[in-house]
């Protein structure tokens, strides 16, 4: 289910109870080791930014319903409150109505833009330039260039593995492409990369521009149909694949896919891979919501949704979704002398890093101060490294860690303790150095 | 009644009481704000949404709205979850208290003194942080986001009812603003740096014209209210029955002494096995109560969960509520078998608060609870008559009760799912309402929260003296009629066309 009126009988589950609001809203005696971060804690980052209940999913689900009656009409004013949401699916983690929360979200603003509402200034150009077959990325970057970064062979059609590497890996963070091909080197992947590769269409998907969005996702999905395996480095990329392209095109995908992280996991499983270089700092993790939340939560419910007794197999669908939350988990425990400090908000209830659903680009205040939240709590574990997995996550902390430090720099102040001492560290990128 | 719409100068005025930035008209934001469900299915679009910070600006705001003759409506998070307080009759002006949030705890006089806006989820993290020996009475089965205060006003239920009744009982005092825009205390708390240690001085008290006025009488911007010793021996034991009178009976024997194993049994409530099948998609689950049995799940159980200080404590009680069953099914010949709950199960119920309430919507798409209190033993001829009209009405008999003060009374709550997108739905609850409502009333059952459109004029359509008795008070109070209207049949013609109570009504 894609439209919003496909949707309407999910939205229409919502009693308007707010558990959504916060994060752990069914564990009011989680211990935490601080006083600020035990029990349930607000958990939205447009709720807490704005403050408004129109900015919260419980609200926003109220608000789809009157669009859906016909009472509230399609509005600029609308699509500006309806897109200050990082579709980070911490609402949807919580709702016991199993109610598709961000699914309703886009699905509301794709609604408002199809009945003529022109897409928010910045959510527009990354629609025009995407739409441009010159580009078909949202940097403005030559199509021709997507590759550049690459040395190895492309568009080898002899192999079965490709690698997708995503708009912001082949035009922006170069060195996460670099580290990707490089272990799929050493582990002995043999792999190509498409040059006629195109965005996968993420950041048009969550702002509301389907019809763009539709185009790259049939020029993608015939474009890989023939491999086996698809593997991806970019978060959100991988959950677009997964989760978006099965329920935008109406079929499942012709190969499978994986996310490079869960690929090392897999051969760490199964013996395949042991890492033996030390690194020996303390760390802590962050959940991209893209490749963590999103996807347990699509684990969840496809069992779901193939099950006749939810009483009996909500418990089997839920320790699969938890058992999906623990992959990074178990990567980062493989490493030979890391010290894991878990922060307070993780997994399904994890905090977002601000920077998801169009937010960074059009909310950009909204953004710094979710990323500063965040590394509020990563420094509240002690850990000199925050790890995570995802281009945007890595860019918003990086952000956020600058404005600080910026911070203190005009005030004099120590923020070590909000996080301006912090070092992220994108999760591949060191597995590329340790295997 | 007829009210002025708010116009950009009012909006102006809201904007310098409360500053800019808590005031807005934004109709997409408005809409935000209106819910139907669990505890109503009536609103309508508020005009202006402001977020006072204090008691202060409150008054401002209602000065404002009597010169401006705009109605108030107030809300913060409702007992049940959800908003229960939606503007219904006109618009006006919303007034979110949700930035009124605070908490204060005076452990030695057991006392704590919360703000609107103060969630349930919230008021526990700090007890469990900073006091963990004491327990905040917040709503039992009610999500995080209820709040303290909404509870306690609409007497609602809370985590130790069992024991101490229902939630206004625990009121040491209340702050309320009037709807004229004054603002006084009552109990001790009325004298300048007393404590709110004594209810009724210094008297006579009203706290009872604004505890379950549903926000029309005035604006409670505080209230103080009794904490409870929090004993960390807790555990939950169940047992199944028959029929109704399988649960209720020995409920009834545990309780009456007050004293002894009931001391303990801080919360006492049970339902029908259609309160498990009814958690999940209706289209997703064996709808044959054969099922449940194999899942050993009685079609009737009562569970009682303990507080105790020991361990011996604790087993004490478990031991006489056994005693009593053994004793009731040998002398009434019927099997009310105990159940072996699951650890998990007991954590499950232990946890405040808890999603517990949440997912009836998954059955269809909605529900809504009516909530009514009858004396203890009458409970289960209420019960079996509003199953049998829930099934009459297409509804599944969902049913759920509580005792309320050692089962003096008992809230009956029968959970209505319903499909929301279903055409005329609505008009079929109502007819559902309307039906139990004049059946129950005849009976001498109160709905404990009415409704304004079935509930309260049904009921003061039999209370006459006691509706112009309300009346002479709200036009003392809210002379302007600003104060929600509609909520409490008043004024009376904006929400029935039933004939003015004591002038011809039934």
């Amino acid at each position: 289910m894609t439209s919003l009126e496909e949707l309407r009988k999910i939205n229409a589950r919502c009693i308007h109870c707010r558990a959504c609001q916060y994060a752990y809203s069914g564990e009011p005696d989680r211990e935490g080791e601080t006083e600020e971060y035990t029990g349930m804690l607000q958990g939205c980052p447009a709720g807490l930014y704005f403050g408004w209940e129109g900015y919260y999913n419980s609200g926003k689900q109220w608000m789809a319903r009157a669009f859906l009656e016909g009472d509230l009409e399609p509005s600029k004013e609308l699509l500006e409150v309806v897109e200050a949401c990082t579709t980070c699916g911490m609402c949807e983690s919580q709702c016991e109505n199993y109610i598709d929360t961000v699914a309703v979200t886009e699905a509301l603003r794709a609604a408002i833009i199809e009945a003529g509402v022109e897409p928010l200034d910045k959510h527009k150009i990354f629609g025009v330039r995407v739409h441009d077959e010159s580009l078909r990325n949202p940097y403005n970057e030559p199509r021709e260039e997507r590759t550049k970064w690459f040395s190895g062979e492309t568009d080898n059609q002899e192999v079965k593995v490709a690698y997708f590497v995503g708009c912001t890996a082949a035009y922006r963070q170069q060195q996460i492409a670099e580290h990707t091909a490089s272990i799929l080197k050493k582990i002995g992947v043999d792999f190509t990369v498409l040059s006629d590769e195109v965005c996968c269409g993420s950041p048009i998907l969550r702002t509301g521009q389907r019809e763009i969005f539709k185009e790259v996702m049939n020029e993608n999905l015939e474009m890989f149909k023939e491999f086996d395996l698809l593997l991806f480095s970019c978060a959100g990329c991988y959950k677009t694949f997964r989760n978006d392209y099965p329920a935008m095109s109406g079929g499942p995908l012709p190969f499978k896919v994986r996310h490079v992280v869960e690929f090392v996991y897999d051969l760490i499983n199964e013996g395949k891979l042991k890492i033996d270089t030390e690194y020996a700092k303390k760390v802590t993790w962050h959940d991209p919501c893209h490749s963590i939340r999103h996807v347990g939560l699509a684990i969840e419910k496809e069992i779901l949704n193939n099950s006749d007794n939810w009483l009996i197999d909500s418990r089997k669908a839920e320790k699969a979704k938890e058992a999906h939350f623990e992959i990074p988990r178990v990567v980062l425990k493989a490493i030979p002398g890391l010290k894991f400090h878990e922060m307070y908000r993780i997994k399904g209830d994890s905090f977002c890093c601000g920077a998801g659903g169009g937010v960074k680009a059009q909310f950009s205040d909204m953004a710094l101060s979710t990323s500063k939240e965040r590394l509020k709590e990563a420094a509240s574990t002690g850990a000199e490294v925050l790890m995570t997995s995802c281009p945007f996550c890595v860019t918003n902390f990086n952000d956020g860690i600058k404005a600080l430090k910026k911070e203190e720099e005009a005030t004099g102040k120590d923020l070590s303790a909000v996080g301006s001492k912090l070092k992220v560290v994108e999760l591949i990128e060191l597995l590329d150095q340790l295997i | 009644m007829e009210y002025n719409k708010v116009t950009d100068e009012v909006v102006d005025k809201l904007k310098a009481i409360c500053g800019e930035q808590y005031v807005t008209t934004s109709e997409p934001l408005r809409y935000s704000y209106m819910a139907r469900g669990i505890m109503g299915l009536e609103a309508v679009l508020p005009e202006v949404i402001v977020r006072p910070a204090n008691a202060e600006e409150v008054s401002k705001i209602l000065v404002l709205a009597n010169e401006n003759l705009c109605p108030v409506t107030p809300a913060a998070g409702g007992l049940s979850g959800g908003f229960a307080l939606p503007a219904i009759e006109p618009g006006g002006i919303y007034m979110d208290m949700t930035r009124m949030d605070t908490l204060q705890v005076d452990v030695d006089n057991r006392v704590m003194v919360v703000e609107p806006g103060l969630k349930s989820g919230d008021a526990w993290r700090i007890f469990k942080t900073k006091y963990p020996d004491w327990a905040p009475p917040i709503p039992d089965g009610a999500p995080p986001a209820a709040t303290v205060l909404g509870d306690a006003i609409e007497r609602g239920f809370s985590l130790v009812t069992g024991v101490y009744g229902p939630q206004a009982d625990m009121i040491m005092g209340l702050e309320v603003v009037l709807p004229t825009g004054e603002i006084f205390r009552t109990g001790s708390w009325a004298l300048d740096g007393a404590k709110p240690y004594y209810r009724w001085g210094p008297g006579p008290n009203p706290d009872g014209l604004f505890l379950g006025s549903q926000g029309a009488m005035g604006i409670i911007t505080k209230a103080a209210i009794k904490m409870v010793p929090h004993p960390h021996y807790k555990t939950v034991v169940a047992y199944g029955g028959k029929n109704w009178e399988d649960i209720i009976e020995p409920a009834w024997l545990i309780s009456k002494h007050e004293m002894g194993i009931a001391e303990h049994t801080v919360m006492v409530q049970g339902g029908n096995w259609p309160l498990v099948m009814t958690r999940w998609p209706k289209t997703n689950v064996p709808l044959d109560y054969e099922f449940y049995k194999k899942i050993g799940l009685s079609e009737y159980w009562m569970n009682y969960e303990i507080w105790a200080w020991t361990k011996e404590e604790q087993e004490y009680v478990m031991k006489g509520i056994d005693d009593i069953y053994k004793s009731y099914e040998a002398e009434k010949k019927t099997e009310c078998p105990q159940w072996k709950l699951h650890p998990k199960q007991i954590a499950s119920r232990l946890k405040k608060p808890n999603k517990i309430a949440i997912p009836y919507a998954l059955w269809e798409a909605g529900f809504l609870f009516i909530t009514w209190y009858t004396p203890w033993k009458e409970s289960t001829a209420m019960m079996e008559e509003y199953c049998a009209k829930m099934e009459e009405y297409g509804f599944p008999p969902t049913m759920w009760v509580a005792s309320i003060d050692h089962a003096r009374q008992a809230i009956v709550m029968p959970i209505l799912c319903f499909d929301s997108t279903e055409q005329g739905i609505y008009e079929r609850i109502r007819e559902f309402n309307l039906d139990t409502t004049r059946s129950f009333l005849k009976k001498g059952w109160l709905n404990y929260r009415p409704d304004p459109f079935v509930h309260a004029p049904e009921t003061f359509s039999r209370t006459p003296e006691y509706y112009k008795m309300l009346v002479k008070f709200k036009k003392v109070l809210d002379p302007n009629m600003i104060l929600h209207p509609g909520r409490l049949a008043m004024p009376w013609e904006n929400v029935t066309g039933l004939p003015y109570p004591g002038s011809g009504g039934n």
